[in-house]
């Protein structure tokens, strides 16, 4: 009942045109959805659940978020879903995962780009590591290099799919190390592509640092190398992979945060930038964050413009050979 | 036997609470026509943020076991099942609630289930060690066999020949492969916007038995002859525990399958029925009578079902590996609360990982249980008017098409598909090998391409699917498989029957 | 035309794997295709037997429909398909169920319509149903639905 007259009440305002006077003061007055082109239990709804637990209180938005999975070919059904049907009115949010969505939109075949979306904010940062099984006979990059020259285009290792973070690490390491491999794309993501290290079905395999973190603390694999700029603080005795003489930068870095369809109102997108960075650094969600193994990383819309700016020239370097 | 030091804790006050919570709302979320197992326990999630990581897992422990045991209530009564799992039980389930055995088939079903579900718990138990290791030997080769053993099976479900069940079979391997190819992000028979995500198998699901329900319904008219949707007849329980007791080849194969082809890692839960089903009636001497309402179509079925459980988080538990959509679930479930899965996982948490399996062993008692009691309610909702039973199932299967993906476009996949599986049924085809088709045409093909990219960078295709003890077993089951259904059928031709 | 009735739909799958066979046959990367080429080439094979075989045997097949049961579940279908591709939509979730279900109850009630009371009854079970649907699925699942018409 009380919801019939909330319901009620809110009609009357409505048609009494006082909310189109003074903007989106009363945004959000219904909870929020956030979609995520990954399937339930991946690293990035795991982590969306995570970072969106606290919007309901006060302090944060008043009401919460709920999250809906599109999953689909490396993220691109939900993406195309944001930018070709999404209502831009503010209830309807989606994760970005950076470089995927890029990476993707460069190569083409998808009804989104860059342009397409407006960020709100980024709450995690997962670089790309190198696995091996736990009983591998490599111990470093470069043994790993110096086998795939002895044996050209025969070592294979998985990812969790095309033009998705891991592939572009991939790409990094051939090109740095001037060696041919078999890169694997695997069609369950990240977790199937870390089953298929494991179990052996392939001789190694990129993977997001969190998954890493927890199978390496399990003893399933052993990890060789970060692919990002410094060593991480989850893993300090993982050396990067510059320091083991591979020219591979953060490139594929997987940012993942929060961003609206482009026509969303202005006001919305404000009051959302304002409030959502807030949001991330409460900390309870820091605490759920770091048990989980999952590196935060936390950056304002201008930050994020910019970051977004800077991955879509450098992707389009990269991809521009294949 | 360290876990009989941890039952106390299964008996708590808040732990006990959890358990009949999730046991009771997944029983009803179950039996709903279009609420899978993987919504339930997501849904669940939020609500174990703010609990003890013991009792949340018994929360989604009890929810999982529970919904893939309930989704038997409306597999039977109205032939939609709650989930792919519970496909097979419609088969001689809803043949056996047809002529006003309703209730017998649902307590044949949940003694089955607490059989089954209590083995499979045991292996988890035990044999952990062992089952993970059989859990990795399959590789993208054997998977890729497994589900081919799993087409064989199509032609021989339901329809009423062989070409048109292998026709059904054909139309839901195409319809797998519509939208966005997984690996190469290609678009595939796109030809309307509402197909850009795919088909979902969960909407695709509940249209293609659910709408076929609904409108045989319609079809009745305004017609006051058998208004009611089932006759039910009483059913002692001690003859249904007796039935169940005496059946030990259903019994075994359903258990022993299911739980094998369960722990296989994005295989399992959803063919374990079917190849269980399909097995037991090769053995059985009443092969014919199955179909009809056997007993023992039921029995393997759901035995099948529930003993997949147990194994199926094995490697979950010991390898981080979710095996199906369910476990990354509960995967997410468990790392939320600081719990990293490993080898060491029962070293590591005991406190945590014992009362959790431990609760899925009461679980299954509970489930028992409150299932007979459904069962003895089923009568109750077998005399709803169909008029008010058709509008109720149309009205939930939009709800839960929905829900899934909150998308109208998975709704509208749904009618379209469920009125022409209506005009199928017919014309003798059958729903059931179809959903078969949707359901393993991914897995064929994924493990088929990646095989593929792996042999290209090794010895070649050819090596790499037809070397290997494991895949030459695979392919002497499925020969043998396709081989006996030959010699039947044409054994049936020589004698006059079809 | 009832003797060919098991012809029809056969042939209209031919149609269809004939088509599924041409799209596969003829778009590119053929990588992505690899595996719509072999199931549609079973498919083709087996529907165009089908289709024959419904043609040699005609009626003597069982299954198919007759008139009456075709204006039995027209009204039925018609409104399904209203309620699913427009109302639920445009009347929002709730509301738009609300009406389908009671107009589903009330074409196929066997109960005399001139009856004041079966209206009565109809209105109640469509307002329990409803109830234990808001329940569910707004209260404790807390699905999101597209927005009612009055809101």
């Amino acid at each position: 009942m009380k919801k019939l007259l909330a319901g009620a009440a809110i009609a009357l305002t409505t048609l009494a045109g006082i909310a189109q006077a003074d903007g989106h003061a009363n945004y959000p007055d219904r909870p929020i959805m956030l979609m995520v082109s990954y399937g339930a239990g991946g690293a990035t709804d795991f982590q969306a659940r995570i970072v969106t637990m606290t919007a309901g209180n006060d302090d944060a938005l008043g009401m919460p978020i709920a999250i809906i999975n599109k999953p689909g070919a490396g993220g691109r059904v939900g993406w195309n879903w944001l930018a070709s049907q999404a209502e831009a009115d503010g209830y309807t949010m989606g994760a970005y995962n950076i470089p995927h969505f890029i990476a993707q939109s460069v190569k083409g075949g998808v009804d989104y780009s860059a342009a397409s979306f407006e960020p709100i904010a980024n709450w995690g940062a997962d670089p790309a590591v190198f696995v091996v099984a736990a009983d591998s006979e490599f111990n470093s990059m470069a043994d790993v290099v110096t086998w795939a020259k002895a044996n050209p285009g025969k070592l294979t290792f998985s990812g969790a799919g095309l033009f998705v973070g891991h592939h572009i690490a991939a790409l990094q390491i051939e090109k740095a190390a001037g060696v041919k491999m078999a890169y694997i794309p695997n069609k369950s993501g990240g977790s199937g592509a870390m089953k298929a290290v494991i179990a052996g079905d392939v001789m190694a395999g990129v993977n997001n640092l969190s998954d890493a973190f927890r199978a390496r603390a399990a003893g399933t694999v052993k990890i060789l190398g970060v692919a990002d700029l410094e060593r991480n603080s989850f893993m300090e005795d993982v050396p990067t992979m510059m320091e083991q003489g591979l020219n591979v930068d953060n490139a594929s870095v997987n940012f993942r945060g929060v961003m609206v369809p482009k026509g969303t109102p202005q006001g919305v997108i404000d009051k959302l930038a304002a409030a959502v960075p807030a949001m991330f650094a409460n900390s309870r969600v820091a605490g759920k964050m770091k048990a989980g193994g999952s590196p935060m990383h936390i950056m304002t819309r201008d930050e994020v413009l910019a970051m977004w700016a800077a991955r879509e020239k450098t992707l389009k370097d990269l991809l521009a050979g294949l | 036997m360290e876990f009989l030091y941890y039952f106390d804790e299964v008996f708590t006050l808040w732990a006990f609470s959890m358990l009949l919570l999730g046991t009771v709302f997944g029983l009803i979320l179950g039996a709903t026509p279009g609420l899978s197992p993987t919504m339930a326990v997501a849904l669940a999630i939020p609500f174990t943020f703010k609990m003890e990581p013991a009792h949340g897992l018994i929360l989604l422990g009890a929810l999982y076991t529970s919904t893939v045991a309930g989704g038997a209530v409306s597999a039977i009564l109205l032939k939609i099942p709650g989930a792919p799992a519970n496909i097979a039980t419609t088969l001689d389930g809803h043949a056996m609630a047809k002529n006003g055995d309703g209730k017998r088939a649902l307590q044949l079903s949940f003694l089955a289930s607490l059989f089954g579900g209590v083995a499979g718990v045991l292996l988890l138990i035990f044999t952990t060690p062992i089952l993970a290791k059989w859990a990795l030997v399959f590789g993208p080769s054997e998977s890729f066999w497994i589900a081919i053993l799993g087409v064989t099976i199509i032609g021989t479900l339901g329809s009423t020949s062989v070409i048109k069940g292998l026709l059904a079979g054909c139309i839901g391997l195409w319809i797998s492969t519509i939208g966005f190819d997984d690996i190469l992000g290609t678009q595939r028979f796109i030809f309307h916007s509402s197909l850009a995500g795919g088909i979902n198998i969960i909407p695709a699901l509940i249209g293609l038995f659910a709408i076929p329900q609904v409108i045989a319904m319609f079809a009745k008219g305004r017609s006051h002859e058998d208004m009611e949707v089932l006759e039910i007849k009483p059913h002692p329980l001690r003859k249904a525990i007796r039935e169940v007791a005496s059946s030990r080849r259903a019994l075994g194969i359903g258990t022993a399958v299911g739980s094998m082809i369960g722990l296989i890692p994005g295989v399992g839960g959803q063919i374990a029925g079917l190849v269980a089903y399909d097995q037991t009636r090769n053995f059985s001497p009443e092969r014919t009578k199955f179909g009809t309402g056997h007993p023992e179509g039921i029995i393997a079925a759901e035995a099948a079902n529930n003993a997949m459980v147990g194994p199926s988080l094995v490697p979950l538990l010991t390898l981080s590996i979710p095996g199906s959509p369910t476990a990354a679930v509960l995967l997410g479930g468990l790392i939320i609360h600081g719990i990293f899965p490993g080898p060491n996982i029962f070293r590591d948490y005991p406190q945590v990982v014992w009362p959790f399996i431990n609760s899925m062993l009461i679980g299954q008692v509970l489930m028992c249980v409150f299932g007979l009691m459904i069962a003895g309610a089923a009568a109750h909702v077998a005399r709803v008017p169909r008029s008010v039973m058709a509008a109720v199932v149309l009205a939930l299967a939009v709800f839960g098409s929905y829900s899934v993906q909150l998308s109208m476009d998975d709704v509208f996949v749904m009618l379209i598909l469920g009125t022409g599986m209506y005009f199928l049924e017919r014309y003798g085809y059958s729903a059931a090998p179809l959903v078969l088709g949707l359901i393993l045409g991914p897995i064929a093909e994924g493990n088929f391409v990646e095989g593929a990219m792996i042999a290209a960078a090794q010895n070649g295709i050819g090596t790499y699917f037809f070397t290997g003890t494991l895949n030459l077993t695979m392919i002497a089951i499925v020969v043998g498989s396709i081989a006996y259904s030959v010699w039947l059928e044409l054994k049936n031709r020589q004698v006059g029957g079809v | 035309m009832q003797k060919y009735q098991h012809a029809i739909p056969a042939g209209l799958i031919a149609l269809l794997g004939l088509w599924v066979a041409y799209v596969s046959y003829t778009q590119s990367p053929a990588a992505a295709f690899a595996f719509p080429r072999l199931v549609s080439a079973v498919f083709v094979v087996l529907a165009v037997w089908t289709f024959v075989k419904a043609l040699r045997e005609g009626a003597d097949q069982d299954g198919g429909f007759t008139r009456t049961e075709i204006f039995k579940i027209a009204p039925g279908m018609i409104l399904s398909a209203a309620y699913v591709f427009w109302g639920a939509k445009f009347f929002g979730f709730y509301t738009g169920t609300t009406i389908a279900f009671f107009i589903l109850l009330s074409l196929y009630d066997p109960a005399d319509h001139q009856l004041a009371k079966s209206w009565v009854k109809r209105v109640i079970i469509t307002a329990g149903f409803m109830a234990v649907m808001y329940c569910l699925f707004a209260l404790i699942l807390n699905v999101y639905t597209p927005r009612e018409i009055w809101s």
